[in-house]
């Protein structure tokens, strides 16, 4: 939960003004945290590491294990048993699993991803820009949500009861409850099919182009996730944030006649971003894997697409190359909210 | 779709389709899209749509498929998606063309294709016509091509209906003709020269290499699972034609956004609307549904030689037992015609005076009583393989139950990796073919599809089939037909329920489009896209 137990050492350490006017830090937790921060992330990358080779096991295992032969999912209904030995041969399929995984996990760290079944091309070549592509709506949605959802929840949280908490608490209830491609479909049937014409139904990227180039083509992808997101995060934030505001240090840096303006802005607003960044990265990450279905709605060419294809076609190394894509991006996201929590929260921060 | 390779994926396409559709609830038991163009659709039959003014010269033609991936390919004599078909008529010319009523015309690269006995084809070349590299055709392509077709080695698909020919007995008589000399006797040898797939391509060619055919349009990009853009070929040969300046054919793996894409004027064009989207196109200005009489089929399929099958009259039971005008209306949305139990409805000889079956509880069940099977439970095998092919197993076994018999539909995501072919009671799926090269495909021991294990041992069909193959008459062939259908009509393991159309859309910006009873979509896609062009 979002904020510190009352009376803790590191809160009143806190509130007591510093020489530099900086109402956070002490001096000595200055020194020993950003060396111990240091030490701290160094620990989680570890931790991450170890995470995602127990990752590539397990994905490697599960994609293995999908029903059907792979070469003959391949090869269709055309297949002979000459051409499926032939293919099970060439892709190693006949090796033993360890062997396989190996193969394939060495191959990896040397950024080679394997060849692509279906398309019989390196998997990096065919994702590369597919990559380029989801990574720039994610960060578009992100860019637009995270800012977004963290005023509205802090408002929220300010005026609570007040007629823009009540609408907004309803509305992202009511959006929160709607599946991404109820949202996309709804936008489309809004914005470019039915009701108006004004932008583009689908996002048709040309190969070769990147998506900044049809800005047009973004807008209602991006908005699609943005209403995915936001109401998480501003829910999240609301709670948080109506969490501190009631909290003792608050009304103590209230009581000592500090502007209600400094309230917020040194010691309710960090107190209450602490949880709200693990939301956030949580919603990235799944920003991340939840692109799939917008992309599928809006045919924009990113991960999601690839990533469905390649399980129709029962395409491993495509398969297993997003897989570990979207499995480090959670790694790393996580990390980074940690840090972010770390630095934003000073019991933390003093206690590593 | 016609070709049963392309089977792989269809069939994600219409898984990915089911789900979706079940996902936005838009879920019509039918519906469908489909690919495989198998259940697509409309019902009624019009004929010419919007041929009207004179042809301009112009502009960027889009068009979107469905059933596209990562496994598209270009190839002058092959598909492996549907889009594929879209890309390989922009670029590739047959030597015999099926025109709009499926009948065989001249209309291809040959000036005539004619069978002098049974074992000896001639094809005669047009004069003047040349590649996109300005390579004159002359009969040593058609002699490379030829070879290329029948090559296993290049898993093409028309290598198994190309079989009686003799890929080293192909004699150029001269620089536009050649004469093909068949292993055995083959009357079908010209309807399969006509079949999209048999391209002809030039000395040399690869699939690697430079797409080079003699077709209206030229490659100029292509990206597998996304889109490619052809360009107008300057020296076409047909003088006028193409219209257009570029065609852009976009992969779309969801049929709502490629909906969505042609009611926000993003595409030109689609390829099969979902049934239930039918009445919005439709109702939309500037947009018109184009829906043709396909022959495409799904039939539920009975093994002659397994248990309960084996009786004659438990097959002749569970034909009595299907309602077929209920199976289109639910599977189809009514946009198909009630089948009969036999295939090739536009063939020479479809034996279009057998009456019609109708359901029948009352006999069925007395023909299972008498075989000591009424009240039997069966499984009836099925998978997402194309759209329709669950849909129709479970209506089945719904109106079964009417006769006292339980059928289980049994859905397994991998039937055509595991058990196809070896299965007592299932459902296939299959596209417009004439009579003799489907038999070849899926009623003769020696066929790669033969799902009912036909004929059995005791008839005579295999005889009338070889003999009808070596029949150069045409009304002898026809009466041969016409038997070999009337022995499946009594004895077929087949049941047969409807054909379906195949259901296009496409702004109304574009001129050409005519509804054809041809295999593909959008009459063959425009001939090429070259007979269509913007008003």
């Amino acid at each position: 939960m979002a904020s510190a137990p009352s009376g803790s050492r590191s809160n009143r350490a806190a509130l007591t003004p510093a020489p530099g006017g900086s109402t956070t830090p002490v001096p000595p937790g200055t020194a020993v945290g950003s060396a111990a921060i240091w030490v701290f992330i160094f620990r989680r990358l570890l931790l991450g590491v170890l995470v995602l080779v127990l990752v590539s096991i397990v994905i490697f295992l599960a994609t293995q294990a999908l029903p059907g032969d792979t070469a003959r999912a391949i090869l269709g209904r055309t297949a002979t048993p000459a051409s499926l030995a032939a293919l099970r041969e060439q892709l190693h399929l006949n090796r033993p699993v360890i062997v396989q995984y190996f193969t394939w996990a060495g191959g990896l760290l040397h950024g080679d991803a394997g060849n692509s079944m279906a398309a019989q091309e390196p998997v990096t070549r065919l994702i590369a820009d597919r990559i380029v592509n989801s990574a720039f709506l994610v960060l578009c949605a992100g860019l637009i949500s995270i800012p977004f959802s963290v005023l509205i929840g802090a408002y929220a949280a300010l005026w609570r009861d007040k007629a823009f908490d009540v609408v907004t608490s309803l509305s992202t209830l009511v959006l929160a409850a709607l599946p991404e491609f109820v949202v996309g479909v709804t936008l489309v049937v809004l914005f470019a099919t039915t009701v108006t014409h004004l932008l583009p139904a689908v996002s048709l990227i040309p190969p070769g182009t990147k998506p900044w180039e049809q800005p047009l083509a973004l807008i209602l992808p991006t908005l699609t996730l943005v209403i995915a997101v936001t109401p998480y995060v501003a829910r999240i934030m609301r709670a948080s944030m109506i969490e501190v505001l009631e909290s003792d240090y608050v009304e103590m840096a209230r009581l000592k006649g500090l502007s209600e303006r400094l309230v917020i802005q040194r010691h309710a607003l960090p107190n209450a971003l602490g949880p709200t960044f693990q939301v956030i990265a949580l919603n990235l990450a799944y920003l991340a894997g939840g692109v799939i279905v917008v992309e599928y709605v809006f045919n924009y060419a990113g991960i999601g697409g690839a990533l469905r294809d390649a399980v129709s076609n029962r395409d491993l190394p495509v398969i297993q190359a997003l897989a570990m894509l979207i499995a480090g991006l959670y790694v790393v996201l996580n990390l980074l909210a940690d840090i972010a929590t770390i630095l934003v929260t000073p019991r933390l921060r003093t206690r590593l | 779709m016609e070709e049963k390779s392309s089977r792989q994926p269809l069939d994600l396409r219409a898984r990915i389709l089911t789900r979706r559709e079940a996902l936005i609830g838009a879920g019509v038991l039918a519906g469908g899209m489909t690919l495989a163009g198998v259940l697509a659709a409309c019902g009624t039959t019009t004929s010419t749509t919007t041929t009207s003014g004179t042809p301009k010269r112009g502009g960027n033609f889009r068009l979107g498929v469905t059933g596209g991936g990562a496994k598209d390919i270009i190839d002058g004599q092959n598909i492996v998606t549907k889009p594929d078909q879209a890309r390989l008529v922009a670029g590739f010319e047959t030597l015999l063309v099926y025109d709009e009523n499926y009948n065989l015309t001249t209309e291809g690269l040959a000036e005539s294709v004619t069978q002098d006995d049974p074992k000896t084809w001639t094809i005669r070349l047009k004069q003047s016509i040349t590649f996109h590299d300005g390579k004159a055709l002359t009969a040593d392509d058609v002699v490379y091509s030829l070879q290329r077709m029948l090559d296993p080695k290049q898993g093409l698909f028309g290598t198994g209906g190309l079989g009686s020919i003799d890929p080293n007995n192909l004699t150029k008589m001269d620089a536009r003709t050649v004469r093909l000399n068949l292993k055995q006797a083959d009357s079908t040898i010209g309807e399969q020269l006509g079949q999209y797939y048999n391209g002809i391509v030039p000395v040399g060619y690869t699939r690697a290499g430079t797409q080079n055919g003699t077709g209206p349009f030229k490659v100029q990009s292509f990206s597998p699972g996304q889109q490619s853009v052809h360009v107008r070929n300057p020296n076409y040969w047909r003088s006028g034609q193409p219209y257009f300046d570029q065609v852009t054919i976009i992969d779309f793996p969801d049929t709502q956004a490629q909906v969505n894409a042609l009611l926000a004027g993003q595409l030109d064009a689609i390829t099969d609307i979902p049934f239930a989207q039918v009445d919005v196109v439709k109702a939309h200005s500037g947009l018109a549904v184009l829906e043709s009489p396909g022959g495409g089929w799904l039939p539920l399929c009975m093994a002659i030689d397994m248990d309960p099958f084996t009786d004659v009259r438990v097959r002749q039971a569970f034909r009595l037992m299907a309602d077929r005008q209920a199976i289109v209306t639910q599977v189809l949305s009514g946009h198909g015609r009630i089948a009969n139990d036999l295939y090739a409805p536009f063939d020479e000889g479809f034996a279009s005076d057998l009456p019609q079956r109708q359901q029948d509880f009352a006999q069925a069940k007395s023909l299972l009583k008498a075989a000591g099977k009424d009240g039997m439970t069966v499984d009836l095998h099925t998978t997402d393989g194309a759209a329709g092919m669950v849909d129709v197993a479970k209506v089945f076994a719904q109106q079964a139950t009417g006769a006292g018999i339980t059928v289980n539909v049994k859905t397994d995501p991998n039937y055509y990796g595991d058990s196809y072919l070896k299965l007592a009671f299932s459902v296939d799926f299959w596209g417009t073919r004439n009579y003799l090269p489907q038999v070849a495909n899926g009623s003769i021991p020696t066929a790669p599809y033969n799902e009912c294990h036909w004929p059995p041992a005791s008839s005579n069909y295999i005889s009338l089939y070889q003999q009808a193959l070596a029949e150069v008459d045409k009304t002898k062939r026809v009466a041969l037909k016409h038997q070999m259908q009337q022995l499946e009509y009594d004895q077929g393991g087949y049941i047969i329920p409807f054909f379906n159309n195949l259901v296009d859309a496409y702004s109304t910006k574009v001129s050409g489009f005519i509804t054809s009873k041809g295999t593909l979509n959008l009459d063959s896609f425009g001939h090429g896209f070259r007979t269509v062009w913007f008003a």
